[in-house]
């Protein structure tokens, strides 16, 4: 048995908003639940309302629009491994999708919980982050759309109201000449907890030549970071082995200063060369010697 | 301590129309075993890690341990109970009979009921797309050969039976 609770299950976005902002706090609201009936049988909440919007199919959608990629902050992580528009550059946000928990967490877990719940290993977030996501937070009064990276807090969590709901996530589709991808260190392949993960996105001039990379980490910190360092020694270049070296190296040194004296520093200062290899190395092919196969 | 109302709830539970009506703070696992008698669901982890008490909502599995009881309404669920008419067995449990995969049986209708997911979509698996179906599945005992290759028996078994109608 859980604590006690009252449940809500509003029929449409409108009356979940109406109904967030009139009934009393503690509040929660409940997506997926694969996050938030473990903390409640834990004893970790004590909400004295849970109000469900898992129904609420207008939030589901993925959908392409205007340049733009807007995916439902409903969408369970199996919803988005499949669907034709994460295939090529955007494949990153369904390779992270796809790794996270086991198949019946994919099936019940939502990507907005994931952004919403901001854990420092939420796998969803350092792709979306690479790719400049925004999200849409709507509440009674009215609505906002913030950048992923400024929603999410220095020191953890999100910044969001308990009367808000966050609806859609949103980035600006990749131009064709682009690549992406993403990689995942667990101490095993199903269920485990990412100790790192890395998200890249390259674009290119017309002459195959890096116009713009973007590298961000999770589990380095409170929320994904991206490696400025590493992003500015690929800018101009072409792809190719000796570059990929100078850029894990300075991977490796900017999560060292990031980590400071944690216990997992040195562990994590070194794996993460190996995750930075391997990102860049499957967004990009040339980053390989020739015969090297990327595991 | 707040006083709980019961949220009604209709679903369909193998079948048959389920109305009832629920305190919000139960789990589906604890409807379908305590209130409904369909214990062939285990509760492992309690945590969504094990797979032991996976249900299909709507075709999919899902942990029963994760989801709240009120999250039922207007959802189909099928229980390892539901596979097949009393006393008749479904093609994937002849198949795990067969091949030796249940040793505890602690994991195994979780495991039928993923496999069932799997093999209705995609109708003749290879090994490494049975093996990530099951991977939110843990077993203690077999090591998982038996169970991979029960899946895939069920899998031919499944398509000659789909030959022979």
């Amino acid at each position: 048995m859980l604590p006690s609770f009252n449940y809500y299950q509003p029929a449409s976005l409108q009356e979940a908003l109406t109904l967030l902002a009139s009934l009393p706090r503690p509040k929660k609201l409940l997506a997926g639940g694969t996050d938030l009936v473990p903390a409640l049988r834990r004893g970790e909440l004590y909400p004295a309302n849970v109000v469900s919007i898992s129904g609420l199919s207008e939030m589901k959608e993925i959908k392409m629009e205007r340049g733009l990629i807007l995916i439902g902050a409903l969408a369970a992580f199996s919803d988005l491994v499949c669907p034709p528009c994460f295939e090529g550059a955007h494949r990153l946000v369904a390779e992270a999708a796809g790794q996270i928990g086991g198949p019946q967490i994919r099936n019940q877990g939502t990507i907005g919980g994931n952004i919403v719940n901001a854990s420092p290993a939420g796998d969803m977030l350092p792709p979306l982050v690479a790719l400049g996501a925004r999200v849409r937070l709507c509440r009674e009064a009215g609505e906002r759309a913030v950048f992923l990276s400024d929603f999410l807090g220095d020191a953890g969590g999100a910044c969001i109201a308990p009367e808000e709901i966050l609806v859609e996530v949103s980035f600006p589709a990749l131009p064709v000449n682009a690549a992406g991808s993403f990689v995942k260190l667990g101490r095993r392949n199903s269920l485990a907890i990412s100790r790192i993960s890395a998200a890249t996105v390259i674009i290119y001039d017309s002459y195959g030549r890096i116009e713009e990379a973007r590298l961000a980490l999770g589990s380095v910190g409170p929320k994904p970071v991206r490696v400025p360092s590493a992003e500015a020694l690929l800018k101009g270049q072409k792809p190719a082995p000796d570059l990929l070296e100078e850029v894990v190296a300075s991977v490796g040194e900017a999560v060292g200063v990031l980590l400071g004296s944690r216990s997992s520093a040195s562990y994590k200062k070194a794996a993460v060369r190996g995750v930075a290899r391997q990102v860049l190395q499957k967004a990009d092919p040339r980053f390989m010697n020739s015969g090297e196969i990327n595991g | 301590m707040v006083e709980m109302k019961p949220f009604k709830i209709i679903s369909k539970v193998n079948g048959s129309t389920v109305e009832l009506g629920v305190n919000p703070g139960r789990r589906l696992i604890d409807i379908l075993r305590e209130d409904l008698g369909l214990t062939g669901t285990k509760e492992g982890c309690g945590e969504g890690e094990c797979g032991a008490c996976t249900v299909l909502i709507n075709g999919r599995p899902v942990n029963a341990c994760l989801v709240l009881a009120p999250e039922m309404n207007g959802k189909e669920i099928i229980t390892i109970e539901g596979l097949t008419p009393e006393d008749e067995l479904h093609p994937i449990q002849e198949a795990f009979l067969e091949a030796g995969a249940v040793q505890c049986g602690f994991c195994t209708p979780g495991m039928i009921l993923t496999a069932k997911a799997l093999l209705d979509k995609n109708s003749d698996p290879d090994e490494k797309a049975v093996k990530t179906a099951i991977s939110g599945n843990l077993c203690r005992c077999t090591g998982y050969v038996k169970i991979v290759a029960a899946i895939r028996l069920a899998a031919a078994k499944l398509a000659a039976r789909e030959g022979s109608i």
